[in-house]
């Protein structure tokens, strides 16, 4: 059971950093590869706060998502002010340096991970309410983005997609927008991560890497960009599939590349054959009522 | 009367290449003027100067007195400056109706925050905007249309459907990029109707066209541009009468 309640939480948080990500490259257009960096932030913000510092699990873990938060907002804000581009080459430099960062100052335990995390909820009630409040966060996480996404919010998202001059023609501001929409989405990823590292007890920084940056984008394209359901199918599929290879008992070495190689390829495969995911979205903005009701594409 | 906008001096060249030189040029409140002259002129670069969506080299642009210099395009919009495009510029993934609410002067559904605890507030303005909205499109006999797609609409209604987007947010002053290129037939007498009605509702209107008919229908002045410069300013018959200003027009 242990081990399928491990699964469970992984997908689960998979599936937080999935729909979060969605939020960021599907319905704000954001292209940005630093979403494990955030995920890690949260991770070892709430892991030093609640070993080191004795602050009470719960809010270490907000306060997990509030580090990712700043720190992705200080990121934002100086790219986005030049332009959406200099948003993913920033984002390249970031998620690089702050986990080699992580690797090299003493107080994250440096390359050697971060031990002794303490547990929530386990002691007290069982590992069966770590996995309820894990599958109640991804719920929530799943309602919200989906609430703003047909929010007049959303209808803002999908005009600033559309026309980002046009967009200021009527003056609204496309920059704070991005910001807020990158803020929040990065948030959610460190929210996943003190929640991750309140279960599993220990983090590295290897866990964060790039190869991450890639599984998580495979899981939103492959599932279906700005679609509640696209991110959820897959991060089910893409957490299936390495689970899958697992039982051809390869070496860890090949494995890893492996899997690298297979994210790429789907993600490829995808953009070729089917662009709009396994979930496809519709062009129109979704909660236009009438729209649908003509059904209209 | 007083003037809503004011242009000051105006200079901008790409490379070399004038688009404006020391343009001076006043709107007033309740009154339409047609911006004419060749392809190339600098008429369209003149607005994207006035909206700050391009820098000026020198000069300064005054809305009410008050000098826009450093303010972003969306703020200046805000302060009640609105444009509309040549080519239509509509959010084609929003029904008709959405492209409108959107323009709305204060839109809270554009933070986070309301939209998470403040969904009383969003729902009061929504049903002020969609009011609006509904009004603006029923004087351009666009009602029935209210729920389509944009791009779903003849061109004609599609750039009928920017005036009413660029009608939302409460302007003072309001910029037509060639309003009439490409609409015919009833869109024609609409778009005739609603500037004219916005004029008269005191704001104060420019209009850049080609369609010398609709300019001299519609608009009480004319400014004569060429080369980024101002070359006239008088009444469109008298614009359109000046061999010299024609030869321009219409070069050799």
């Amino acid at each position: 059971m242990e081990y399928l309640y491990g699964i469970v939480i992984i997908v689960g948080l998979y599936v937080i950093l999935a729909t979060s990500f969605n939020l960021i490259i599907g319905y704000g257009g954001l292209v940005s590869i630093a979403h494990p960096v955030f995920f890690a932030l949260g991770a070892y913000t709430s892991a030093i706060l609640s070993r080191d510092f004795h602050v009470p699990v719960l809010l270490a873990m907000l306060a997990g998502f509030f580090v990712a938060l700043v720190a992705s907002i200080a990121l934002a804000l100086p790219s986005l002010r030049v332009s959406g581009d200099y948003l993913l080459i920033a984002s390249i430099g970031f998620q690089l340096g702050v986990l080699e960062l992580i690797k090299n100052v003493r107080f994250t335990g440096g390359p050697g991970g971060f031990t002794n995390i303490p547990p929530f909820l386990i002691r007290e009630f069982g590992r069966e309410s770590y996995v309820l409040l894990v599958l109640a966060v991804v719920a929530a996480v799943i309602v919200l983005v989906w609430w703003i996404a047909r929010s007049d919010y959303g209808r803002a998202m999908s005009a600033m997609r559309d026309d980002e001059l046009a967009f200021a023609s009527v003056g609204r501001d496309a920059m704070w927008m991005k910001i807020a929409i990158f803020g929040l989405g990065s948030g959610l990823a460190g929210l996943a991560g003190g929640l991750y590292a309140h279960y599993f007890r220990f983090i590295t920084p290897e866990q964060f890497e790039i190869l991450q940056s890639s599984a998580i984008l495979t899981m939103v394209v492959v599932g279906g960009m700005r679609t509640t359901w696209g991110p959820v199918v897959g991060a089910l599929l893409l957490q299936a599939l390495p689970q899958a290879i697992s039982f051809l008992q390869l070496p860890p070495s090949v494995l890893g590349p492996i899997q690298g190689l297979l994210f790429t390829g789907l993600v490829l495969v995808f953009m070729f054959f089917r662009p709009q995911g396994l979930v496809s979205a519709k062009n129109v903005w979704r909660a236009a009522p009438a729209a649908k009701a003509r059904g209209a594409r | 009367m007083a003037d809503v906008l004011e242009v000051r001096n105006l200079s901008k060249s790409f490379d070399g290449i004038v688009v404006a030189r020391n343009v001076d040029l006043a709107l007033q409140s309740g009154r339409v003027l047609g911006l004419i002259g060749p392809n190339g002129a600098g008429k369209t670069s003149l607005f994207n100067l006035i909206c700050g969506v391009v820098r000026p080299d020198a000069g300064t642009v005054l809305l009410d007195g008050a000098p826009l210099d450093g303010k972003k395009f969306h703020q200046r919009v805000r302060g009640g400056l609105s444009r509309t495009w040549q080519h239509t510029r509509l959010f084609p993934s929003l029904p008709v109706i959405d492209n409108l609410l959107i323009g709305t002067h204060d839109y809270p559904g554009a933070q986070l925050v309301n939209v998470l605890f403040g969904t009383a507030r969003l729902k009061a303005h929504d049903k002020v905007a969609r009011d609006k909205a509904l009004g603006l499109l029923g004087k351009m006999g666009l009602a029935g249309v209210a729920d389509d797609l944009v791009s779903d609409l003849p061109y004609g209604q599609q750039k009928l459907v920017g005036v009413a987007r660029a009608l939302m947010g409460d302007a003072k002053c309001l910029l037509l990029d060639e309003p009439m290129a490409g609409v015919e037939g009833q869109a024609y007498a609409a778009m005739q109707r609603v500037v004219r009605e916005v004029a008269e509702s005191g704001v104060a209107v420019c209009v850049v066209e080609h369609n010398i008919a609709f300019v001299h229908d519609l608009c009480d002045e004319g400014v004569f541009m060429f080369s980024g410069a101002i070359m006239a300013r008088g009444s469109v018959a008298e614009l359109t009468r000046d061999p010299q200003l024609t030869e321009l027009y219409f070069g050799h």
